[in-house]
């Protein structure tokens, strides 16, 4: 076998559909090969990754891989898919183009590392959001990922746009890589060497990744995993057959350590009872052991979207927050109980409940007035008060059937303002309806 | 503090320990190598640790001539920044004390009365020796209790062998051949330190993903510092060079 040679500048290299690039920079270098800056003859820029010969067990296996991938297609804008492969030479290694990074991208790790952090509460939770849009168009789209971990995202901190990069092992179903990913990320039935990745699997790494993005720690790490060397039997351990989520309903013994785990401590009573219950059942015992209860890709959707239409400033000290649309909720910043009036109530979807609390400045998006609608980003409605009433105002193209408790039907166009009184039903769009529910 | 004001997340420490040989036959061209190679290969280290939430690399560099010296880190292992903010250049001068340098590594080997004890536990070490001679002591006694050592075992364990160095000795320090490389050349010394000790680095840092080849035994970091090696075809380009 031929020596890895790496590439020099001013370099070209033959594409497989002809072109030509030139090598123009050095990008990065990791464990699979060296990421160079190329241009085309027209002059645009892409990326090059460009393998190291000996990491590719079965080179021409591989090209047929990536060449196959290329040919279906990218499953969203979010991925930074394989373009075009360079051509294959036997016996040599290759490389394939993709876009360039853009700039304002932080990668995950950086997050978890505190040196990048969100511009605001919303733009965490959009990050979330499009972390579960964007597996849901890869999985529908036949692939599942394998190998998910915190090395695989970029995101802007600015609106938590989400960029997901090595794609090279994402596989059609029943096809696998030959990897099995990152212990923290890693299914626990993969580590205890019972299954390959599959699609089931990529959910358990997803509700890993959530977890770490909302609460900033991994959430099998607690008191009990604390070894003081991390050898592969204690690897095991803790991810494959002892694992033990730091918030198990039923057992406490791995709670988060009180010095290392301050993130979790401080940061899990931030989260509705919905959030918690979600995580509480992705890291249950059945899940970890048994492989099931775990949130498909649509359920984390209409949890998030749960979520992002509970983010309130709390009346007493102005601070974000997330609140409960029927119950009490404490202000994690002032400890002081902040309570809604009432909540709309929509009807499930997928199983989920859909709620929004009725509170000043509450966000409904065309996902609320659309039962078919995943669009989380067009603000369709918002929520008014003033003083004895609160409003919803009709921000959406749609014009609003209102039936009220007396039986009267009302009509809320574009631009209007509806009260929101008392059990009254709004139609949104196409039956799609929520009922006004004061809490008691 | 608002729900946006993260701390890190805990990381594991990965120790990377040098033993660096600074006996008289090291003087001029070879240790200027070294100091140079060290200095180079700091930056690379910090990089590594700026991008890696499962574990942060901290640094220890024990030089032996005389005796064994722990130049750096010997109470408590520093972070690559520490290092390159106190860095000396090393001067050569005296006999090859291997065999003080495997006992002192040894000594600090452990997490009870050593430099391993770390809040959030620490991940396999890389254990780097470079070497330019025979040792001129008994280095049996010393390597022989490294082997006992649960950190030796597990550790990736690479060798330099420069000049008229003894490359059986390092074969049997690391207990693989393929993690040993040696030159003639001080200017190719250089590089294939910082190729070495980056590669090895990276290995036991980054943890690689797993496959499911089943051949390498996945402590055996050694083995899959040698994997790495082989994989980058035994060069890779040096940070002065021309681009």
């Amino acid at each position: 076998m031929a020596d890895f040679v790496p590439l020099r500048k001013n370099q070209t290299l033959r594409l497989a559909d002809g072109r030509t690039i030139t090598v123009t920079d050095k990008l990065g270098e990791g464990g699979q090969g060296i990421v160079y800056r190329v241009r085309y003859d027209t002059g645009e820029e892409r990326a090059l990754k460009w393998f190291f010969l000996g990491y590719l067990k079965d080179p021409l296996q591989f090209y047929r891989h990536l060449a196959d991938n290329i040919k279906v297609g990218s499953p969203s804008e979010a991925f930074l898919w394989p373009e075009q492969l360079t051509e294959y030479v036997e016996g040599e290694t290759f490389g394939y183009t993709m876009k360039i990074f853009p700039k304002g991208y932080e990668s995950f790790s950086r997050y978890l590392l505190a040196k990048a952090q969100f511009k605001n509460v919303a733009a965490m939770v959009d990050a979330a959001l499009n972390i579960v849009a964007a597996f849901k168009a890869l999985h529908n789209k036949g692939y599942n990922y394998q190998d998910l971990n915190d090395g695989n995202f970029s995101i802007d901190p600015t609106n938590g746009k989400v960029l997901i990069c090595d794609n090279d092992n994402v596989m059609g179903h029943g096809e696998y890589s030959g990897v099995l990913g990152k212990a923290r990320y890693m299914a626990p039935e993969v580590v205890r060497g019972e299954k390959k990745p599959d699609k089931s699997t990529d959910r358990f790494s997803l509700a890993v990744i959530l977890f770490m993005l909302l609460v900033g720690n991994h959430p099998l790490e607690g008191i009990k995993t604390n070894y003081p060397a991390l050898t592969n039997k204690y690897e095991k351990k803790i991810y494959g057959t002892e694992p033990l989520f730091i918030f198990d309903k039923k057992d406490s013994s791995n709670a988060p350590h009180k010095l290392l785990h301050q993130n979790a401590l401080r940061l899990w009573g931030f989260f509705p009872s919905f959030i918690q219950e979600a995580f509480c059942q992705s890291f249950s015992q059945e899940s970890l052991l048994g492989g099931k209860e775990r949130l498909l890709e649509q359920d984390w959707f209409n949890i998030l979207m749960r979520l992002k239409s509970s983010l309130i400033r709390c009346p007493h000290c102005g601070e974000e927050m997330f609140l409960e649309s029927d119950r009490v909720t404490v202000c994690q910043s002032c400890k002081k109980s902040v309570k809604a009036i009432g909540h709309l109530l929509f009807g499930k979807r997928a199983g989920q409940d859909v709620t929004v609390p009725i509170f000043k400045d509450v966000v409904l998006y065309d996902y609320h007035m659309n039962s078919l609608s995943e669009d989380f980003a067009t603000k369709a409605a918002v929520i008014l008060e003033k003083p004895g009433k609160f409003g919803l105002k009709n921000d959406s193209n749609f014009n609003w059937k209102i039936k009220t408790p007396s039986g009267k039907i009302l009509a809320k166009q574009p631009g209007e303002v509806l009260v929101l009184g008392a059990d009254a039903q709004i139609d949104f769009y196409n039956k799609n309806i929520a009922q006004v529910v004061v809490n008691s | 503090m608002g729900m946006l004001d993260k701390l890190e997340m805990p990381r594991k420490m990965c120790p990377v320990i040098f033993l660096l040989d600074t006996s008289g036959s090291m003087t001029g061209a070879p240790i200027g190598a070294v100091n140079s190679a060290i200095e180079n290969v700091l930056p690379e280290l910090i990089s590594m640790n700026d991008s890696n939430p499962d574990n942060e690399i901290k640094v220890a560099i024990m030089t032996f001539s005389f005796d064994a010296d722990w130049i750096v880190g010997g109470n408590e292992l520093l972070s690559p920044e520490d290092v390159q903010n106190s860095w000396n250049d090393l001067n050569a001068g005296g006999p090859t004390s291997m065999g003080e340098a495997f006992r002192a590594l040894n000594d600090k080997l452990s997490v009870s009365h050593g430099f391993m004890k770390h809040a959030s536990g620490s991940v396999a070490p890389v254990l780097f020796l470079l070497s330019d001679g025979e040792p001129t002591d008994d280095y049996q006694d010393g390597l022989q209790r490294l082997k006992n050592n649960n950190w030796y075992k597990v550790a990736a364990r690479v060798a330099v062998g420069y000049g008229d160095s003894n490359d059986d000795v390092l074969r049997e320090f690391t207990g693989n051949a393929e993690t040993v490389i040696h030159t003639n050349d001080a200017k190719e010394l250089r590089n294939m330190i910082r190729f070495i000790a980056v590669t090895s680095s990276r290995v036991a840092s980054q943890g690689s993903s797993v496959d499911n080849t089943g051949n390498v035994n996945p402590d055996d970091n050694t083995q899959k510092t040698a994997e790495a090696l082989q994989n980058q075809g035994g060069s890779l380009a040096t940070a002065d060079e021309e681009w």
